[in-house]
């Protein structure tokens, strides 16, 4: 059972990974897109139209590549979670199937519309189909995150006999405390990472002396969009997500922060320091004292509960894994804010264009905000860990039954092979986009 | 789970068709990225409209094992469905300029 359970959780982690590459991606950048087809329609200046179709590519490249990886997703589902589907089907099928019906269609549709339509629907059309895409996009996040909301933090649900959870209130599955600052949080993580592909390609343009007016104009877009969207993310909307943690689930909060042990005043807030679970202390750590209890209760010597508050069981059961997704996370979202407002300041010295060195960094960071964003979904999910639906339904209990770990592990050998293909096939693609650049095409 | 992995593997066929459509009907090419893209959608809409005739995935492993004839015939449909994706495309978008 043990190995069922770790190949079934090794499974969804691979699968899930790798196909919120693509995601996160496409939802920011259908708003840079908008973003761009507007100041076209404003200022009728021609690079902004070829800025809005050249990012479109890459953005239909990318959700291409979202709707294969989903599909396993899909799957999962039914074969390696049937218990989990079976009992919470009633819930989160509600908004899993309005994710589908809605807003991919409402993307897909519009995508096609906006690729072809141009010419046929007149530009101000063209932008409604582009905005009707962003709309889609975010709609699918909003969907996505209000089923994660539910599992983090049930409401609005009833248990029948037979175990089933049934929705109570509708309204209550958005109404959820834990979904607005979850969703805003997560749209503003992946405008990061949007922003930071935006600028890297303007980058990269400039560094080698070819699309030089695009390099401008997509470098000075992202580190924009880049430093407010990085600002946003930290406060108020992680802070308001962290506060959300320490209220709903204390006990996880205490992992990821890795407080072993309550203090008396004020708890600290750990900057570097490895978990040792032997000893269930923090080792060599790097720590400012009362700054957590301040920046969770602003109360310098509000109590804050430690993990030897809580029954073994309670507690997530990978704290180091917990620990180190969380520290990563809020450590690069630092870094990223440092970047883009390094590059931001320059930007209004006019010398960004020429400074080569900060645009090699930019250029280079860009895997970075996808590691940021997905340890920050690591975060969310290891710290609801060991429960599938938090204080309600465990791990263990939602499981295939009939599915055997070798099966899993087949399976799972198998999608690595695939998904190793189809990351090639997106990196040619996505690299030849790049270097075909934005065409100067007319109307 | 074999079920899954069948699903991506009909995925990539329907790639293949794609780009072999637009390789030789040359007419028809969207180029490697649009040819790739019709592939994605025109083998999902073909398995996902004609599979339930018995040939989707979980038609194939409802015995236990992989019913090879069943996976054959979703293979070719799912080559066929990338085909004809790109010759449509391309319509349409003549249609649409």
């Amino acid at each position: 059972m043990e190995d069922m359970i770790f190949y079934d959780r090794l499974q969804f982690a691979f699968t899930i990974t790798f196909h919120y590459i693509f995601p996160q991606l496409t939802m920011g950048l259908s708003l840079i897109i908008v973003y761009y087809k507007w100041r076209f329609l404003k200022t009728n200046i021609e690079k902004y139209n070829n800025a809005a179709k050249f990012f479109m590519k890459i953005f239909a490249v990318n959700f291409t590549m979202g709707v294969v990886t989903g599909i396993p997703m899909e799957f999962q589902f039914g074969t390696n979670w049937a218990k989990f589907s079976e009992l919470t089907g009633g819930i989160i099928g509600q908004t899993l199937a309005m994710e589908g019906l809605f807003s991919f269609f409402l993307e897909s549709s519009f995508l096609a519309l906006f690729i072809f339509g141009e010419k046929l629907m007149g530009q101000k059309l063209h932008f409604l189909t582009g905005f009707l895409i962003f709309l889609g996009s975010w709609a699918s996040g909003y969907l996505i995150l209000a089923t994660n909301a539910w599992m983090q933090h049930p409401v609005g649900y009833e248990i029948l006999d037979n175990g089933k959870f049934v929705l109570e209130n509708f309204s209550k599955l958005f109404s959820n405390p834990w979904l607005l600052p979850a969703f805003l949080h997560n749209q503003l993580a992946s405008l990061v990472t949007s922003s930071f592909v935006v600028a890297s390609i303007g980058a990269f343009y400039i560094l080698r002396n070819k699309s030089i007016e695009y390099g401008k104009l997509f470098l000075k877009t992202g580190v924009i969009f880049g430093l407010v969207s990085s600002l946003l993310l930290a406060f108020p909307t992680g802070d308001w997500n962290a506060k959300n943690v320490a209220k709903y689930q204390p006990a996880t909060f205490a992992a990821m922060e890795g407080i072993f042990e309550t203090e008396e005043a004020g708890a600290e807030i750990v900057l570097i320091g490895q978990p040792d679970m032997i000893h269930k202390r923090l080792d060599n750590k790097i720590a400012v004292p009362n700054i957590l209890s301040f920046l969770t209760y602003q109360d310098w010597n509000k109590q804050i509960p430690g993990m030897d508050q809580f029954k073994e069981e309670e507690l997530p059961d990978n704290i180091p894994a917990l620990y180190y997704s969380y520290h990563i996370m809020v450590g690069l979202g630092t870094i990223f804010i440092a970047i883009m407002a390094l590059a931001v300041f320059f930007l209004w010295k006019k010398k960004l264009y020429t400074l080569k060195p900060l645009l090699w960094a930019i250029m280079f960071l860009v895997p970075f905000p996808y590691i940021a964003n997905i340890t920050g979904w690591y975060t969310a999910e290891l710290g609801r860990q060991p429960y599938l639906v938090y204080g309600l339904l465990k791990t263990s209990e939602g499981v295939s039954p009939t599915v055997s770990s070798g099966n899993t592990l087949f399976t799972l050998l198998g999608f690595v092979a695939l998904y190793m293909l189809l990351g090639l096939l997106f990196l040619v693609l996505v690299g030849k986009t790049i270097h075909q650049g934005p065409t100067s095409q007319k109307h | 789970m074999t079920q899954t992995l069948i699903s991506l593997i009909s995925i990539i066929i329907g790639i293949i068709g794609a780009n072999l459509a637009g390789l030789i009907l040359k007419k028809y090419t969207l180029g490697i990225i649009g040819n790739t893209i019709a592939g994605v959608f025109g083998s999902i809409l073909f398995i996902k409209s004609f599979g339930r005739l018995g040939f989707d995935p979980n038609a194939i492993m409802k015995l236990g094992n992989i019913n090879l004839y069943l996976f054959i015939i979703n293979i070719v449909v799912s080559f066929f469905g990338g085909v004809i994706a790109v010759i449509l495309i391309q319509k349409f978008k003549k249609v649409m300029s």
